[in-house]
């Protein structure tokens, strides 16, 4: 029997797919206008490369946005929220995690599960940007490189010019007014990488920590802002092989697999 | 939960701790010291202390910060020491006037801004750490950090503890009373709440006096002793001095150019917040005269050539002294101080305990923000005075610092900014910013605006502003 | 029921046409401290001042800042707009800091021809009390005054009687969810609430007798959780629907739109004296001070009797009175083993719905429904 997970993102949408005891087929890929477009091209394709149609799955949970619509739609059988799916996803890969700090491109999340993978707690951020994907998104463009390249710039200076403000407006002032005095890009990189874990860490500390903790979601990708959250908590994340972004479509397709055993 | 993680490990103290252990050191320091020594000095302390006492040590006004840097520090070592002498500690908001539990042999007064400004003022990384803990509890960050940050360093557990608390802005600021009451909650301890009632009749001061009698009452109880005459009396002769130094200092504010450097406004509301009353506090003030008085007759001074006179309606922004009140001087822009040195205090009657009570009660009642923001319109008696203000000083811009956290004189600023325009022609910038906490909004962005408004707006027509003087308050 | 709809979706609804029709006298107020009887006994209509989720702010903030309470903001919006012209006066409360600013700015901005502060303490002690009572004879002197309103004590009492009679059956209605079968939503209840400072008493008495009728014959609903909600000023009915659709209905409130509408307890017979204990002794918001343990008494009360899974704690970002208090409830509910969630929004944030959701919904999975 297989399960299904789709997760929509503000970014990226991914589906992932799983049998009995693993993880089948999974697939990831730029969103499109609308998240029932997105949700139904990623579910598509995963299936479609182990040459399974829609029917096949035995339950499908859908996640993260127009998570509702994407039900209604018939693409999956139930709903759940991209905490509880980043929390079980998140446990099931590494079940000594207890706390998990997700950054998307729209949202941040501090969340906490217990021993189950179910969740204890959680924190979201206000609409405030500073702490999510979009505050590297809007910097990386100031310094003129990819979100991609702004974690290893880090790593290549031991100078960090710190940024005195914490919103990102002020931020983005900032950041012009150091390149205008020629200041070296690793600094700032280092610098605005560091004031994003500063503002992630201000919602670690309303949830409090559990070891083991550990990231997920695009930002965990972000060496750099890993490092400096593990410098504020004084800790070592633990690290993980799959893709962070897949951890929510992966808890999704997990809670399928129970709800699905549930009904049985 | 790994608790140490939340608190940061490296905060083994608390503000109070860290701020007395400084000022132990401070206190000190000889009353002249040579530059090269303050070279030293600065060599020494952590870069956010040393720019603080770069500009609190400058030779100008050395012979005043000296005076009072000691008087913070005896207010810190009464706090520090209370307990092996007997004494209570009672923590107060800044607007309540502090001389009456001066007056009490077993009690001793320490007040939240006070801490917090010390907090941001001499600790490396500033207060920052206190208010994120509070942050971590899950408090909302629309709070006022003044508060937050030395509350949020007793809330941690690793800080010193009031005995009791007064609640002292029941009526003219919620979130300062609601803070307090929060923190009397948490740490279970006792608070007493003094409120003022909107109404500006004799039927409110009333009121708020029979508040203020029962509030004695439960001093009283604290102490474990009665107010005794002689102690206020006492300590009535030593405000009424204070009072009559805030009011020659006061006059010397008149003279064009202002004689008066702009961060003795942070000296007079420090003196009026904690040591009001006590000889340290009028020493600190005479000191205040003496050295402006000094300007006046030397004619040689910070902003002498002045292009513009500000005045700040309510808060300033005191975490960079010298990238806000030097920086200010250097161009030649006299700073007329904020609202928080707005005390009105009147001599006291002497005569008897009833008249002296009387005439503390209406210090208090008249005290900043219970006057203007426990008013019965915040707006209308915020404007009588920033006009009255304006005419008495010749102030030729006013700036209100916008922080986030005062939602009572942000409801009415525009109201307010309008009115003042109207009646005086003086115009008002709005700022947004935290006054206490330095990454909200970056200084560079806070003296950008404020020189463009010097420049555009008060010196456009290339000619000072006066205000109007017609029709006096 | 549709006249409920026109009710709680038209700030000038049918009855407010009517009023104005027949000459009859319109007040507007907002806080629950506001002793409407004093007006039922004018032959004044008091209307409780509301934004109904009205999000926009666009002319209000010319005078308030973005730093002020968004339900200030949205009301101010509604008077500058000339929603609420149909007021003849303006009763103003010192709720909090924001709604003083509103009150200030409205009657700066659109002044009506009768303004009137009622100056409320914030302490519940004799004195307080004592102060309250004069507060509500200063009113009725200044409405007799204006309107020539002719209010005397038989009058007050009639009016007293009139809204015991209506707290009686709202309280019946109300705690009808706490046993046996649930027939009806917590965003109904508000819906009923918003009516109550909508409408005349009398009209009020009798659409909860058909409302209470209506309800007999109603299915049973299907409830994946019980949740208690409290918090900031709200009249948000939508957004306690949109929340309940996600399948946990509130069960009790603690909001000033909500049940403490219906608080009566008082010992005095006199009838002004009746006012002031039943105003500031019920007044269960943290504005006051030096009574955290009734509100909290009170909100343990409606848990335990309410049986709620769990409790969703709103404020409206800047409302620094709820968004400190709901952190102390936090952790003495949670010291009681029932999960809590605080939620910081926007008044009116249609735009930020789903993630407001998404919480909701990840907080109902907490809970394990």
């Amino acid at each position: 029997m297989f399960y299904g997970g789709i997760d929509v993102g503000s970014l990226t949408a991914q589906a992932v797919i799983l049998n009995e005891n693993s993880l089948y087929a999974y697939k990831s890929m730029p969103v499109s206008s609308n998240p029932i477009d997105s949700a139904s091209a990623v579910i598509g394709a995963s299936l479609q490369e182990k040459n399974l149609q829609h029917q096949d799955l035995t339950y499908c949970v859908s996640t993260g946005y127009g998570r509702e619509q994407i039900q209604k739609e018939g693409l999956a059988d139930e709903n759940i929220s991209e905490i509880s799916c980043h929390g079980k996803g998140a446990w099931w890969i590494m079940p000594r995690v207890r706390t998990i700090i997700d950054i998307g491109g729209q949202d941040a999340k501090v969340i906490r599960v217990d021993q189950e993978g179910e969740l204890v707690n959680f924190v979201m951020n206000d609409k405030c940007a500073a702490g999510t994907g979009r505050f590297l998104d809007v910097m990386s463009k100031t310094l003129g490189v990819s979100v991609e390249e702004i974690g290893p710039l880090s790593f290549k200076t031991q100078k960090v010019i710190e940024m005195s403000s914490r919103c990102s407006i002020f931020c983005e002032t900032e950041v012009h007014h150091y390149l205008q005095r020629g200041a070296d890009l690793a600094d700032l990189a280092a610098g605005i990488n560091r004031t994003m874990a500063g503002r992630v860490m201000a919602l670690v500390r309303r949830v409090g920590i559990e070891k083991e903790v550990t990231m997920t979601g695009g930002v965990a990708k972000n060496q750099a802002v890993r490092r400096e959250l593990e410098k504020l908590m004084g800790l070592k994340m633990i690290t993980y092989d799959l893709d962070s972004q897949l951890v929510g479509a992966l808890g999704a397709a997990l809670i399928a697999r129970r709800l699905a055993e549930g009904k049985q | 939960m790994d608790k140490s993680a939340v608190l940061q490990r490296k905060d083994s103290t608390g503000l109070f701790s860290r701020v007395h252990a400084l000022f132990s050191i401070l206190e000190k320091l000889p009353q002249q010291i040579s530059e090269e020594e303050l070279e030293g000095l600065f060599k020494v302390l952590p870069a956010d202390s040393a720019n603080s006492m770069r500009s609190l040590l400058k030779p100008a006004i050395q012979q005043a910060s000296m005076p009072f840097l000691q008087m913070l520090s005896a207010a810190l070592n009464d706090t520090a020491t209370a307990k092996e002498q007997g004494k209570k500690v009672v923590l107060a908001p800044f607007n309540f006037p502090p001389e009456i539990i001066h007056a009490f042999d077993n009690l001793a007064p320490i007040t939240t801004e006070v801490l917090t400004t010390l907090g941001v003022v001499s600790l490396e990384g500033q207060g920052e750490r206190y208010w994120e803990y509070a942050m971590g509890l899950g408090l909302p960050d629309h709070l006022c950090s003044a508060n937050t940050i030395d509350l949020g360093s007793m809330l941690s557990g690793i800080d010193f503890e009031p005995d009791a608390i007064i609640s002292g802005c029941v009526g003219s600021c919620d979130v300062n009373s609601k803070t307090h009451e929060f923190v009397s909650l948490l740490l279970a301890l006792p608070q007493i709440a003094l409120e003022k009632p909107p109404d500006n009749t004799e039927r409110g001061f009333k009121f708020f006096k029979n508040n203020y009698l029962k509030m004695i009452r439960q001093l009283e109880e604290l102490a474990g002793e009665g107010l005794k005459l002689e102690n206020l009396r006492a300590v009535a002769e030593k405000v009424n001095r204070c009072t009559e130094l805030y009011h020659d200092l006061w006059e010397l504010k008149k003279q064009v150019p202002c004689p008066v450097p702009g961060i003795f406004s942070l000296f007079v509301c420090a003196t009026r917040f904690s040591m009001w009353g006590r000889d340290e506090g009028i020493k600190t003030l005479e000191a205040c005269m003496e050295v402006s008085r000094q300007n006046l007759e030397s004619a040689d001074y910070g902003s002498r050539e002045e292009r513009a006179r500000v005045l700040w309606i309510y808060l300033s922004y005191y975490y960079d002294l010298v990238k806000f009140y030097d920086w200010m001087e250097e161009r030649r822009i006299s700073n007329m101080g904020d609202a928080l040195q707005w005390a009105f205090p009147e001599p006291l009657d002497l005569t008897s305990r009833e008249t002296i009570l009387d005439g503390m009660i209406r210090s208090a009642w008249n005290n900043v923000m219970t006057r203007q923001m426990g008013a019965a319109s915040m707006s209308q008696r915020w404007i009588e005075d920033i006009v009255y203000i304006i005419r008495e000083w010749g102030v030729n811009g006013t700036i209100y610092c916008g922080h986030h956290s005062c939602k009572q004189t942000w409801s009415v600023f525009s109201i307010t900014r309008n009115e003042v325009l109207k009646r005086t022609g003086v115009p008002t910038l709005g700022l947004q910013g935290d006054s206490w906490i330095r990454s909200m909004t970056p200084m560079s962005v806070i003296q950008e605006e404020v020189e463009q408004f010097v420049n555009n707006v008060i010196n456009k027509s290339g000619r000072r502003r006066r205000p109007k003087i017609k029709d006096t308050v | 029921m549709e006249i409920l709809k026109n009710i709680t979706t038209t700030i000038e609804n049918d009855y407010v046409k009517a009023a104005r029709a027949s000459g009859q006298k319109i007040i507007g107020y907002v806080c629950l401290s506001t002793p409407r009887e004093v007006f039922d006994a004018a032959g004044i209509f008091p209307y409780r001042i509301k934004a109904l989720g009205r999000g926009d702010t666009s002319m209000a903030d010319a005078y308030l800042s973005r730093f002020n309470c968004g339900f200030c903001r949205a009301c101010l919006q509604l008077g500058l707009e000339g929603s609420y012209n149909f007021l003849d006066g303006i009763i103003e409360t010192n709720g909090c800091d924001h709604l003083r600013g509103m009150f200030e700015n409205w009657q700066h901005a659109v002044p009506r021809p009768f303004f009137h502060y009622i100056r409320v303490p914030h302490l519940i002690d004799q004195d307080s009390l004592q102060w309250f009572k004069e507060e509500i004879e200063l009113l009725i002197s200044a409405l007799n005054q204006h309107f020539a309103s002719g209010i005397d004590d038989q009058k007050l009492q009639g009016a007293i009687e009139m809204q015991d009679r209506v707290s009686l059956l709202m309280k019946q209605i109300y705690e009808s969810r706490w046993e046996g079968e649930i027939k009806l939503y917590g965003h109904e209840i508000m819906a009923l609430i918003v009516a109550e400072g909508s409408m005349p008493a009398a009209d009020y008495l009798q659409l909860l007798d058909s409302f209470n009728e209506e309800i007999k014959n109603r299915k049973a609903l299907d409830v994946r959780a019980r949740i208690f909600m409290g918090g900031a000023a709200t009249d948000e009915i939508s957004l306690v629907n949109e929340l309940e659709k996600l399948g946990g209905l509130m069960v009790a409130d603690s909001f000033c739109f909500g049940g403490r509408v219906f608080l009566r307890e008082a010992a005095a017979a006199e009838p002004v004296k009746r006012l002031a204990e039943t105003y500031l002794n019920n007044l269960l918001c943290p504005r006051m001070f030096m009574s955290y343990s009734n509100r909290k008494d009170y909100i343990f009360n409606l848990i335990n009797r309410s049986k709620a899974d769990g409790a969703v704690l709103f404020h409206n970002k800047f409302c620094d009175l709820h968004g400190i208090e709901n952190v102390k409830l936090k952790m003495d509910l949670e010291k009681e083993g029932l999960p809590v969630m605080l939620l910081e929004k926007e008044y009116g944030a249609g735009a930020d719905i789903g993630r407001i959701k998404t919480r909701v919904q990840a907080f109902l999975e907490q809970l394990k429904r």
